[in-house]
C-alpha cells in the first residue's frame, strides 16, 4: 500500500515536470526568433559575439517599443557545428517554440542543412554569418535571406584587388588553401571565375584542402613552399586562420609570397590573437571592420559592443546585429511577424543602413538571390594600437562598389540549373 | 511458469508498441514525433551494437561505419537516381554493408580486445576520410540535403509508423538471436572462448557472424535516419557517433538486452532537454555518465532489475 502511494506521487511529479514548461503564458505580442550558433570550440567566439550583438540590437529595438508593437524575443542554442543536431534544433524551434524566424549559423555546412528545414517548413531563415554562395545561388530557396557578404562578393572584390596589384607588384601564379567544405570550395571557384571574368592572366600552381579545424598545417605549408606561388589565396576562417598564420610564419612563408585572404582573413579575432606576432603587409578582408568605415554608426556599434562584453567585436557580431534589424524592419513594414509570404515581400529589396556602410551607401537585399548587397573594403596589416590587445589593424584601404561585386545573372542561372 | 513469462514478454512488447504508437496521436507538435523517430533509430543502432559488445564481448569503436554506409547508400542513390531509389537504396545498402562487414570482419576477428577496438576505429575513420575527401561525389563535409522519400512515405506520420514497425521487428529478431542457441554460444565466447573450442564450436566463425548481423542492423538504422533528417552528413561516420552508442549502452546497462534500449531513450532525452537550456550540455551528460559508471555500473536497466530482485526477496522474507 505504502509503495503504491509512492508510485503515484512519483508519476504525478513526473507528469508535472513534463507539463510545467507549457504553462508559461505569452502575454506580450512577440516576434520569436530561434537562433543557432556554435558556442564552443574554434568557432565559439563567432557564436558568442553574434549572440551579444543580437542582444544589443534587440535591446535597442525593444527599448523603442519594438517593431509594429511587437517585442523581439530570441532564444539561442548551440549548433555544435553539427548539421544533424542543428536540423533537430531548427525543427524544435519551429514546431515546439513556434518561432517566426530561424536565425544565425556560422558554418556554411550547417547553413545548407538549416536552409533545407526552412524550405520544408516554410519558415524564414535569416543567415547572419555563413558565406558560401551556394545558399543564395545553387541551393536558393525563397525562405532564405542572408544579411552579410557572401564569398562571391569577397572574391569579386579580391579579383579586382589582384588586378590592381599586378601594376605595383607583378605576379603570375596563385595557389589556394582553404577548408575542405562548401565554404572553401566556393571561394576557390569564385576567385578563378572573377579573375577570368576580368581577363586577368593567372596560373594555378597548387590547391590544398585541409579539414576544417585541422590542428596542424605543416605538410600543406611545405607543399606551398615547394610550389612557389606568387600569391597565396587563403580561404580559412576563425581559429584556423590564426593557427595557419602562426605555423606558416615559422617557415618564413610570408617573406616568399603575397598572402591574400579577402573573405575572412581581416577578422579582428586574428589581430587580437596574434598581437605583435602578426606580420605586416598581409592583404586581408572581412565582412565588418572595427576601424572602417569611420562613421558614427560604426563607432557606436563598436563602443556599445565593447561596453557590453569588455572586448572588441569580431565580424560575426555585425552580421547578427544586421539580421535583427532586418527582421524588425520587415515586421514594421508588414505589421505582424506571422504573415510569412508578406514578410518575404518586405525583405526583398529591403534597404537598411548598417554599421559597415560607408557614408553615401545603404545596404539592400537583392530580390533575385535574397543576398544583402554591400560595399567591400580590403586592407593591409599595419601597426595600430587603438583596439587592444591588437597591435596591428588593417589600413591602406581599397574600397569596392557594391554593384561591381554581384554575380551576373547568367552565372546564377548556370549554377541554379545544375 | 512458462505461460506467465510469455505473457510478460507479450505485454512488454505491447507496451512499447502502444507508447511509441501513440506519439503521433497525442503529440502537441511534430517535433515530438521527430524526437521519437530519433529515439527509435538510435535504439536500433545501440541494440545492434550491443549484440557485439554486451553479448559477445567485442567492443567495436567503429559501428558508425555501417551507420554511415546505410545512410549514404540511400542518400546518394536518391541524389543521383531520384527518390524512387530510396527503398532500393536502403536494401542495396544492407547487402553492401553485409559484404563489407564480411571482408573487414575477416581481418578484424584475427585480433581481440583492444586491438579489435582500435582496428574497428581505424576502418571507420578510413571510410570517413574517403567520404569527406570525395567532395564531388559525396558532397564532402556538406553532405547531401533535401533527400525525400517517394510517395506516401514523404508524409512524416506514415514514415514514423514505418520506422516503428521496422525497429520493433528488428529488435524482436535481435532478441530472438540473443536467446537462441547461437546467442548462447556468443555468451560463451564472451565468457570463456577456450571452453567454446573444447566444446567443438568455432570462436571466430561465430564472432564473424555476429559482426555481420550487427553491422547490417546498424546500416538499417542509418538508412532509416535519412528519411527523418532528409539529409546525410559525414558526421555519421565519425568516431563520436560510435562513441555516442557506447555511452547509450553504458547508461542503459551493458549486460541487459534492453539496456541500450533504455540508454538510447535516456541519452537523447537528456541531450534534448539539457541542450535546450544551456550550452554546457556536454558537461552535464559527462557528469551523468561518470556517476553511472562509478556508482551504478550495471546501468539503468541492470540496477533496476537488481532493485526489483531485492525488493521481491524482502517481500518473500517478510511475508
Amino acid at each position: 500500500m505504502h509503495s503504491k502511494k509512492r508510485w503515484i506521487c512519483l508519476i504525478v511529479a513526473m507528469f508535472a515536470f513534463c507539463v510545467a514548461p507549457a504553462g508559461v503564458s505569452a502575454a506580450d505580442k512577440l516576434i520569436k526568433i530561434g537562433g543557432l550558433y556554435p558556442m564552443t570550440g574554434r568557432a565559439g567566439l563567432y557564436g558568442k559575439d553574434s549572440v551579444a550583438a543580437a542582444e544589443i540590437a534587440i535591446n535597442e529595438i525593444n527599448a523603442k517599443g519594438g517593431a509594429a508593437g511587437y517585442k523581439i524575443d530570441a532564444t539561442f542554442n548551440d549548433s555544435k557545428v553539427k548539421a544533424a543536431y542543428a536540423i533537430r534544433v531548427a525543427k524544435r524551434y519551429i514546431s515546439e517554440d513556434k518561432v517566426n524566424f530561424l536565425f544565425g549559423v556560422v558554418s556554411s555546412g550547417v547553413g545548407l542543412a538549416v536552409t533545407e528545414v526552412s524550405k520544408q517548413e516554410k519558415k524564414i531563415f535569416i543567415g547572419t554569418d555563413h558565406a558560401s554562395t551556394r545558399l543564395t545561388v545553387d541551393n536558393f530557396q525563397p525562405y532564405y535571406f542572408r544579411v552579410s557578404n557572401n564569398t562571391f562578393q569577397s572574391m569579386a572584390s579580391g579579383a579586382l584587388y589582384l588586378q590592381e596589384l599586378k601594376k605595383t607588384k607583378p605576379w603570375k601564379t596563385i595557389a589556394f588553401i582553404g577548408p575542405d567544405y562548401s565554404y572553401g570550395h566556393s571561394q576557390f571557384d569564385e576567385i578563378k571565375y572573377s579573375l577570368e571574368r576580368l581577363g586577368v592572366e593567372f596560373k594555378v600552381v597548387g590547391e590544398y584542402w585541409p579539414k576544417i579545424y585541422a590542428p596542424d598545417y605543416t605538410s600543406y605549408i611545405t607543399s606551398i613552399l615547394n610550389d612557389k606561388p606568387d600569391v597565396l589565396v587563403s580561404g580559412f576562417w576563425g581559429g584556423d586562420t590564426v593557427a595557419f598564420i602562426k605555423q606558416a610564419q615559422a617557415f618564413g612563408l610570408f617573406n616568399k609570397m603575397t598572402y591574400f585572404h579577402p573573405d575572412a582573413g581581416g577578422n579582428y579575432e586574428l589581430m587580437s590573437a596574434m598581437g605583435d606576432e602578426l606580420p605586416l603587409g598581409l592583404i586581408l578582408g572581412a565582412r565588418h571592420y572595427n576601424n572602417w568605415p569611420n562613421t558614427e554608426q560604426n563607432k557606436n556599434f563598436v563602443k556599445n559592443f565593447k561596453a557590453l562584453t569588455g572586448r572588441y567585436p569580431t565580424y560575426a557580431a555585425e552580421g547578427a546585429y544586421a539580421g535583427i534589424y532586418a527582421i524588425a524592419a520587415a515586421v514594421e513594414k508588414v505589421g505582424n511577424p506571422d504573415d510569412t509570404e508578406a514578410l518575404i515581400k518586405a525583405l526583398e529589396g529591403l534597404k537598411i543602413k548598417l554599421p559597415e556602410d560607408p557614408d553615401g551607401f545603404t545596404s539592400y537585399i537583392n530580390p533575385e538571390t535574397h543576398q544583402m548587397i554591400q560595399t567591400q573594403a580590403i586592407g593591409v596589416t599595419v601597426a595600430n594600437k587603438d583596439f587592444p590587445p591588437a597591435t596591428r589593424m588593417l589600413g591602406n584601404w581599397k574600397v569596392y562598389k557594391a554593384e561591381d561585386l554581384v554575380p551576373p545573372s547568367d552565372y546564377i542561372k548556370m549554377k541554379r540549373k545544375k | 511458469m512458462k505461460t506467465e513469462s510469455r505473457f510478460r514478454e507479450t505485454s512488454l512488447w505491447a507496451t512499447i508498441m502502444i507508447i511509441f504508437g501513440l506519439v503521433p496521436v497525442f503529440m502537441t507538435s511534430t517535433y515530438q514525433m521527430n524526437l521519437a523517430s530519433h529515439i527509435l533509430i538510435w535504439i536500433l543502432f545501440a541494440t545492434a551494437f550491443n549484440m557485439l559488445w554486451g553479448l559477445t564481448g567485442m567492443l567495436s569503436f567503429g559501428q558508425a561505419l555501417y551507420y554511415g554506409l546505410g545512410a549514404y547508400f540511400v542518400g546518394l542513390m536518391v541524389k543521383y537516381l531520384g527518390s524512387a531509389w530510396f527503398f532500393p537504396g536502403m536494401a542495396i545498402g544492407l547487402v553492401a554493408s553485409a559484404i563489407i562487414a564480411l571482408l573487414i570482419g575477416l581481418l578484424l576477428i584475427r585480433v581481440g580486445g583492444v586491438y579489435f577496438t582500435m582496428l574497428t576505429l581505424a576502418f571507420a575513420q578510413l571510410m570517413y576520410q574517403i567520404m569527406f575527401k570525395w567532395y564531388n561525389f559525396t558532397g564532402g563535409d556538406d553532405g547531401v540535403v533535401g533527400i525525400m522519400q517517394p510517395g506516401i512515405f514523404s508524409n512524416p506520420i506514415v514514415y514514423y509508423y514505418f520506422i516503428l514497425g521496422i525497429v520493433i521487428a528488428s529488435i524482436w529478431i535481435l532478441k530472438r538471436i540473443a536467446y537462441s542457441p547461437f546467442g548462447m554460444v556468443l555468451r560463451c565466447v564472451n565468457q570463456n572462448p577456450d571452453r567454446v573450442r573444447f566444446l567443438g564450436r568455432r570462436v571466430r566463425r561465430n564472432q564473424l557472424r555476429i559482426y555481420i548481423v550487427s553491422s547490417v542492423f546498424v546500416a538499417l538504422a542509418g538508412g532509416l535516419m535519412v528519411g527523418v533528417d532528409n539529409s546525410i552528413h559525414t558526421d555519421m561516420f565519425v568516431w563520436t557517433t560510435s562513441g555516442e552508442v557506447i555511452l547509450m549502452t553504458v547508461l542503459g546497462g551493458i549486460n541487459q538486452f534492453f539496456g541500450p534500449f533504455v540508454g538510447a531513450i535516456a541519452l537523447i532525452l537528456i541531450e534534448d532537454i539539457v541542450g535546450a537550456y544551456t550550452e554546457y550540455w556536454s558537461l552535464i551528460i559527462g557528469t551523468i555518465v561518470l556517476i553511472m559508471v562509478l556508482l551504478f555500473p550495471k546501468g539503468l536497466v541492470g540496477e533496476f532489475l537488481q532493485l526489483k530482485h531485492r525488493f521481491l526477496k524482502l517481500k518473500k522474507h517478510g511475508g
